[in-house]
């Protein structure tokens, strides 16, 4: 795989915002979509990081059944008043829809750096943006993005769980409304009515025990771009764990069962997405599978052997609370205790780097499988929210 | 071949045209009989003497105008955490 120099498209704004991708460039000015450059890779290359993906999923949900068996729950702060409605929705495998591993890959190894399960973006520019790119400048290469085609084929196969319309709901942020709009736009190609919301506009009835609209209609289907420890820790959040299902194991979830049994809402992503997205599955993945080849060694109780490693909160979103550790000393991050609580320490990945850039490989999942690739470039080795996307492509 | 042979478009380029369609709700603080008050008697009622917000309702705007039409739903129970540097934006994408 390298790295190559492209001049970008004399009007790549303009193209990039009449798909969705309104904010390409960042405060400062610089881009965030970065077509000065591309990752080419080579077909083998994809096959791996394809496989990879698939792999680390198998783990995964290999992890979650321990977890649960384990009572593991509280070790990963996810508060008590969640455990019976995260087991029960783990049991009863209710609609979920995405997530995207970031991926460590030098060319060589491939490692898990995180699982971002519940609230991943970063869809509309590798879904959309990337591809467009590629019929653009390269349209005769391929690219490792089966992402669209997918979300549609799961949006039909959701129809008969959901209630019409299916409400889309984000706090508000430029990136998170143009990423629920791009969902809500498949989900309408798949057959879905939909209409979207804000977080800070549903209102809850206590008289039908239901989360509402603005014109008072209730809210059976939440699709949510907002993560659910954040949900429970607000107002609402107790309301949000009455509306799920009372925990019985034989709730089943399908397209001609008794929905009355499924609780007022169906939430997308469900609330077991808070074992996924907790950085502490890095931990009990290593656990489990320890010194299997795509995962780096990771521990709850600090940083044992390691001299050089990543520090990072269970709860942590877009590199917030992460530091870097090299022989002992913070060489990038936040500064904290080693051994605070809810953290883990993550041995320091090798990573790709070209350019004086750090390149992660977000890894998507659609319905569980693999189905397409984004690349986040970062000066540091910390990828946040001014880490630029660069596109890809593959021959 | 991985890549779709189309990325079809709807809603998202609309909406991209148009980042400003959201539709927003204010609150008013009503008296028992719904006449507009200073949102300070709501607070300091804590829900007593009649005073409750009303959502989405319209009014003239001064205190003691009648609220017309709203919803007395609780809403804001959500979206309060994150930020993005923009207003009371909440980002809860990662």
């Amino acid at each position: 795989m390298r790295r190559r120099a492209l001049t970008p498209r004399s009007d790549w704004q303009k193209r990039v915002e009449k798909i969705g991708l309104t904010y390409h460039t960042l405060a400062d000015g610089t881009p965030y979509w970065d077509e000065s450059a591309y990752w080419e890779f080579s077909t083998r290359e994809i096959d791996r990081l394809e496989a990879a993906t698939n792999e680390i999923q198998r783990l995964a949900l290999a992890a979650g059944d321990v977890i649960l068996n384990q009572d593991r729950l509280a070790q990963m702060g996810i508060p008590a008043a969640a455990h019976a409605a995260v087991r029960a929705a783990w049991n009863a495998e209710p609609p979920a829809l995405y997530g995207r591993l970031d991926l460590a890959y030098d060319g060589d190894t491939i490692k898990l750096l995180e699982y971002n399960a519940d609230t991943p973006t970063g869809l509309v520019e590798a879904a959309v943006a990337q591809w467009y790119w590629l019929q653009d400048c390269f349209p005769n290469s391929d690219q490792f993005n089966s992402t669209h085609e997918r979300l549609l084929a799961k949006w039909k196969d959701l129809k008969d769980y959901t209630t019409s319309p299916v409400y889309f709901a984000d706090g508000g942020s430029e990136e998170d409304r143009m990423t629920t709009a791009y969902l809500e736009d498949t989900a309408q190609q798949a057959g879905i009515k939909t209409l979207h919301i804000r977080m800070q506009q549903i209102g809850w009835d206590a008289k039908h025990a239901a989360f509402f609209d603005l014109d008072n209609h209730v809210i059976g289907t939440l699709f949510k771009l907002y993560p659910w420890e954040w949900l429970l820790s607000e107002p609402f959040g107790p309301q949000a764990l009455s509306t799920l299902p009372p925990t019985s194991p034989l709730r089943e979830y399908g397209p001609r069962k008794d929905r009355r049994t499924w609780g007022s809402t169906l939430w997308i992503e469900p609330i077991w997405k808070m074992i996924w997205s907790n950085k502490a599955l890095l931990a009990i993945l290593w656990e489990l599978n320890t010194g299997h080849e795509l995962l780096l060694p990771a521990y709850l109780d600090g940083p044992r052997e390691l001299t050089t490693y990543v520090r990072k909160p269970f709860f942590g979103r877009e590199g917030q609370g992460i530091a870097v550790i090299r022989d002992g000393n913070l060489i990038e991050g936040t500064p904290g205790s080693a051994t605070a609580d809810h953290c883990v320490c993550q041995a320091l990945a090798s990573m790709a780097n070209d350019s004086g850039k750090t390149a992660v490989f977000g890894s998507w999942l659609i319905d569980g499988e693999s189905a397409g690739m984004g690349i986040r470039e970062s000066k540091g080795l910390i990828t946040n929210n001014t880490s630029s996307f660069v596109p890809h492509l593959f021959r | 071949m991985r890549k779709p042979r189309e990325v079809r478009l709807t809603i998202l380029a609309a909406v991209a045209l148009s980042m400003t369609s959201c539709r927003t709700q204010h609150r008013d603080c009503v008296d028992a009989q719904g006449h507009l008050q200073p949102d300070s008697a709501c607070q300091a009622g804590g829900g007593t003497g009649g005073y409750h917000y009303v959502y989405g309702g319209s009014s003239g705007g001064h205190v003691g105008d009648y609220v017309l039409g709203g919803s007395t739903t609780p809403r804001g129970g959500f979206g309060g955490i994150g930020g993005d540097g923009g207003g009371d934006d909440s980002a809860g994408g990662e």
